[in-house]
């Protein structure tokens, strides 16, 4: 085979690898980001820690959340609740930064795959 | 309330169900601190390989009605033999025996009040599940699924039929003992038992059962033939691969798989998982892990 060809192609089968290693560590990360708690399932995202930020400067101590399934929850400690998803938040993110920037720093598929 | 997961393994000839429903039941006790029950037509084969530690309840599948112990035994349907191509990776396949006609009869024996049912190809790689015991629906199910693979065309998961209902994965279902889900599965047995006439009525085009198509029907029924609220989502997201896929090791807890490679038959791209639970379809790669494991 052209050596232009192979090289091309060895680096085409790297680019699959680490897209594909980038889409899990995404879903990994969305994964990760959710926040059970009395039956329901909350999405940490930026709009929900806003939210209960707000509420908090507004000196509500508890409020009524509706969790990913529609389903509505009285969150009645809304300090502890914050700083839950925050922490959630937070750890979840930088898992994803560690992870993502290894990812991006490797070379080759075997170091990619932990082979 | 009594919780705990209940799995179905019957094994045909080239595949050992009760091996991986043993696994998993080691699996369910790392993860999830929960007793498991095995409900089987090879209990001679189960105690032979002393496999019954592991398992809180074996249930037998008995075959003539005087045989049967109501809420200790399920008597067998008239199997409907179904025949099914199993892969194990692109380039290799065996046509088996699909012995799934069991499923419909859990709610009538399972040991407890709160059942997780999950099939023996899923690992369990983290607690997630116990959250279904923490919640207060009674009937959870998975709708939405990721394939690894990321190319291959999700419809037949999506919806039963290019015409039909919502799909909805029996792969893992949470059940409580209520009288909406006893109604619930007394349905699905009854499509089990018609299933020539419903498979025509829901426009599958497969004369293959499926009981992940059971249940879709069982759903849609139950939510007056409209997408409704008698089921709600199981935690996250079902992740899977299918049988064209191959599991070829699992590393420090992440599972490593040849994944089935876009337009190029017989090639795989290497792909390293995470610590999130998956349902591996392909139960010859699966059983290869489990020994080497066991081996260890």
């Amino acid at each position: 085979m052209d050596e232009r060809l192979e090289k091309a192609l060895d680096f085409s089968n790297f680019m699959v690898t680490l897209n594909n290693q980038k889409r899990f560590l995404q879903e990994s990360y969305e994964q990760d980001i959710i926040h059970y708690t009395n039956g329901c399932q909350f999405t940490v995202n930026k709009e929900l820690i806003c939210f209960c930020k707000i509420m908090l400067l507004q000196e509500q101590d508890s409020i009524v959340l509706i969790d990913d399934n529609s389903r509505p929850l009285e969150i009645e400690n809304l300090e502890e609740f914050y700083n839950t998803i925050m922490s959630k938040y937070f750890e979840a993110s930088n898992t994803y930064l560690v992870e993502y920037t290894k990812l991006t720093k490797t070379r080759n598929i075997e170091k990619m795959v932990e082979l | 309330m009594t919780k705990g997961v209940v799995v179905v393994a019957r094994n045909n000839k080239s595949l050992d169900y009760i091996k991986q429903a043993t696994f998993l039941a080691d699996k369910v006790k790392q993860h999830l601190d929960l007793p498991t029950s095995v409900i089987t037509d090879s209990t001679e084969y189960l105690y032979s390989k002393k496999y019954d530690s592991k398992f809180d309840n074996i249930i037998p599948i008995v075959w003539k009605s005087e045989d049967m112990i109501d809420g200790e035994t399920l008597l067998s349907k008239s199997e409907l033999h179904n025949n099914r191509r199993y892969h194990d990776g692109t380039v290799s396949s065996k046509e088996l025996q699909f012995k799934n006609g069991a499923r419909t009869g859990v709610y009538d024996v399972t040991p407890y009040d709160e059942t997780l049912l999950i099939d023996t190809d899923v690992l369990i790689m983290n607690d997630i599940y116990k959250y279904c015991f923490e919640q207060s629906h009674n009937f959870l199910i998975y709708d939405k699924s990721y394939d690894l693979a990321g190319f291959r065309n999700p419809n037949e998961f999506q919806y039963i039929s290019d015409t039909g209902v919502k799909f909805y994965w029996a792969t893992i279902v949470f059940f409580r003992k209520a009288e909406e889900n006893k109604i619930f599965f007394d349905l699905l047995n009854h499509i089990q038992d018609n299933w020539y006439h419903y498979r025509t009525i829901f426009q599958i085009p497969t004369v293959l059962y499926r009981n992940d198509h059971a249940f879709s029907i069982a759903i849609h029924i139950m939510n007056g033939y409209q997408s409704g609220n008698f089921s709600m989502p199981m935690p996250g997201k079902l992740f899977y691969t299918t049988d064209k896929d191959i599991l070829w090791q699992v590393k420090n807890d992440k599972p490593f798989f040849l994944l089935e490679k876009q337009d190029y038959f017989g090639e795989y791209t290497a792909a390293l998982w995470n610590n999130h639970n998956i349902h591996v379809m392909n139960k010859f790669s699966l059983e290869r892990y489990i020994d080497e494991v066991w081996n260890e």
